[in-house]
């Protein structure tokens, strides 16, 4: 008689507990006193304008978190060991309160971040590609990974070009860094679109290395050889597509022979305005400079529930990407507004930018 | 003269010269005057800062601070004339601008040897930081961009055909011949090389031409990013990559000695040409990307090996 009761009283027990458990949809408290949050942007350099946007961003959002002080950033200046030596020298106090936003240097540099995050317990949010053996989900501390899909930027700014020249005629190809996922991805998603148009031929290909330096006497032995056959050029970042834009200008033709790049900095969108360049293709560096801070801070505070019980799309997503042509160009020509990246930052919005689950 | 002695003088003459007939059969376009514009083009810059680098290699010293005195030089520049930065518009007086940053910092570098005596390796190593540095600072992610029209068509444009930037680079060559063969610093800059004890023992003014390398070679990368940023059109923190090393090579494969003492103007305007010719051949034949590096490289390594094959007995180290 008695162990009946205990069993009643036991099973009791247990419904009072779950349904209190249950109540409230996010019922932890916070895992850190403000005053010990630190956000961190890890990034290669602060030179380019598409870097100073990410710092930027990271900036904005610290001052509408109230985390200004405690805003840190972190360049390694293309040395994947330094990012991650960086990176474990934050972590000496209180490292579940410290938020990565990281531009992983290389592949590399992926898994030793990714295991100090899962052995400190700090919180690690990574943009662009990730190695394919890597699952996120499979790892407790690697919050989140914004991935921006090279592919799509190359279909999407090749598909702009084609439009441009009729479907038919000649094109030149300035490559980036011919070892990153992201040269490799954007070039795919061209000769992607050139399979599907027979009729545009690739000349040739070169890599000018992200650099319009680097671009300019390529593209002047480009026109030298092939003179007025060249009716487009692709380029896979907005440096490289500037540099180009400079040759033709020397020769006379620049706004004359439609050129395309990626990245969405300023100079581009203005090139573009100008009609010196026809498309480029944004990830919004400002968001990515400040989403991935905004997620650790929605978790370290308790307002969003921890990344082990986050649905697979959402610890590894693509980010919408923004096409930039004549149309809409003015409109980017402004200076970004807060308000329009408040809203992504509002834990119930944080991921509003998702197109969809990426690889995992 | 024995063999090998005059294949280290006629060599790299020689390999230009094959190399340039040989792109042209292969590709009879690469010889056309247009395209001969292009590699006039492509020479311009490398031409400036192979002048400064021989100088500083015949004393046996070297200057890795190329890159970064360019992007300062380029900021600099950006800066002071019409631009979206700021409001001053100086005009053509914006290249001496970033010729004298150039200056500055090659005279740094040359007090720090001469005064201080810590090796050049070191010395613009650290320059090369502290310069790329401040033109980081002053970029600060918004590279100015350059307005003024005038020194936009200075970059751009050419004169009777010639790019104006070879143009500048052809003067200066000349200029720099005859520092070489008709002032002490030019000649006296050989017996440093050659043997910097004796030179002090004999009474030469060593730390004073010292310095003076240093000072005329940053002057002339401060020339180079100053009229590679009229050509590219904005303050660029990335102006002088790959450049140190090109110069350095160019210089070596011409057939000036990194040891010092021996070589020349004249040589290291054949080496600048080689590595111009061999970049744009490739494109033209339609070398794959992917293999160029390799070329460049294999091509480098045969040129060092030809020109201090003499010296493979004593290892000499730089100063």
């Amino acid at each position: 008689m008695s162990i009946q009761v205990t069993k009643y009283l036991a099973q009791a027990v247990l419904a009072a507990s779950a349904l209190t458990a249950s109540a409230p949809a996010f019922a932890a408290g916070p895992l850190c006193d403000k005053a010990d949050i630190r956000i961190v942007n890890s990034m290669r350099e602060i030179a380019q304008p598409f870097h100073a946007a990410l710092d930027k961003g990271g900036r904005m959002f610290a001052e509408w978190a109230g985390l200004t002080d405690q805003y840190v950033l972190q360049l390694n200046q293309g040395d994947s060991d330094k990012q991650v030596s960086l990176m474990r020298s934050l972590l000496a106090t209180k490292p579940e309160c410290v938020i990565f936003n990281v531009e992983p240097n290389s592949d590399t540099a992926f898994q030793p971040m990714i295991e100090t995050a899962n052995e400190t317990g700090a919180w690690l949010v990574t943009h662009w590609g990730h190695p394919a053996n890597l699952k996120v989900a499979e790892n407790s501390n690697w919050a989140a990974h914004v991935a921006v899909n090279a592919h799509d930027a190359g279909v999407g700014i090749s598909k702009a070009i084609v439009d441009a020249i009729g479907g038919e005629g000649g094109i030149v190809a300035l490559q980036g860094r011919l070892d990153t996922d992201t040269a490799q991805g954007r070039f795919k998603g061209l000769e992607q679109v050139l399979a599907e148009n027979p009729k545009v031929k690739l000349l040739d290909n070169q890599t000018a290395n992200w650099d319009r330096t680097a671009a300019f006497p390529i593209v002047q032995a480009w026109l030298t050889k092939y003179g007025s056959d060249i009716k487009a050029i692709w380029a896979a970042n907005d440096d490289m597509a500037l540099g180009a834009v400079e040759a033709l200008r020397a020769a006379g033709l620049a706004g004359k022979i439609p050129v395309v790049g990626v990245d969405g900095i300023p100079e581009a969108i203005q090139a573009v305005d100008k009609g010196e360049m026809i498309m480029t293709v944004s990830s919004d560096a400002t968001y990515q400079g400040s989403i991935g801070l905004a997620l650790g801070y929605c978790v370290v505070t308790g307002q969003i529930p921890q990344p082990k019980d986050w649905p697979a799309e959402h610890r590894d997503f693509y980010l919408k990407l923004i096409q930039i042509s004549k149309e809409n160009a003015a409109q980017y020509l402004v200076d970004p507004v807060l308000a329009s990246y408040t809203n992504t930052w509002e834990c119930d919005k944080v991921f509003s930018r998702s197109v969809g689950p990426a690889a995992g | 003269m024995d063999i090998s002695a005059q294949l280290r003088r006629w060599g790299p003459l020689a390999a230009l010269v094959i190399l340039f007939v040989g792109f042209s059969i292969a590709e009879p376009t690469f010889a056309s005057w247009q395209n001969l514009q292009t590699i006039a083009n492509r020479s311009a810059i490398p031409l400036i800062l192979a002048i400064g680098m021989t100088f500083i290699i015949l004393q046996g010293s070297i200057d890795l601070s190329v890159e970064g005195v360019m992007a300062i030089s380029s900021l600099s520049i950006a800066m002071v004339v019409l631009n979206n930065r700021t409001g001053l518009d100086l005009g053509l007086l914006g290249i001496g601008v970033g010729v004298a940053a150039g200056v500055g910092f090659g005279f740094l570098s040359g007090f720090i040897v001469t005064k201080l005596r810590v090796p050049s390796f070191m010395v613009t190593l650290g320059i090369w930081s502290i310069s790329l540095g401040t033109a980081m600072l002053i970029s600060g992610g918004a590279p100015p961009i350059i307005h003024d029209q005038l020194l936009r068509t200075l970059g751009l444009g050419y004169f009777l055909g010639i790019p104006n930037l070879f143009i500048i680079a052809a003067v200066l060559v000349c200029l720099s011949l005859g520092i070489q063969n008709y002032t002490r610093f030019g000649r006296y800059s050989y017996v440093i090389g050659g043997g910097e004890d004796i030179a002090r023992l004999s009474g030469l003014p060593v730390d004073r031409f010292k310095l003076l390398a240093f000072c005329f070679a940053g002057a002339l990368s401060g020339l180079a990013g100053a009229l590679e940023s009229t050509r590219i059109g904005l303050g660029h923190v990335d102006i002088g990559l790959g450049q140190m090393f090109a110069a350095i090579t160019a210089v070596v494969i011409g057939g000036t000695s990194l040891s010092g003492g021996r070589g020349g103007v004249l040589q290291s305007v054949v080496g600048v040409f080689i590595l111009a010719v061999l970049a744009n051949g490739m494109i033209f034949v339609g070398i794959s990307p992917f293999l160029q590096k390799a070329v460049q490289g294999g091509i480098i390594l045969v040129a060092v090996l030809g020109t201090t094959w003499h010296l493979r007995d004593r290892m000499r180290i730089i100063k």
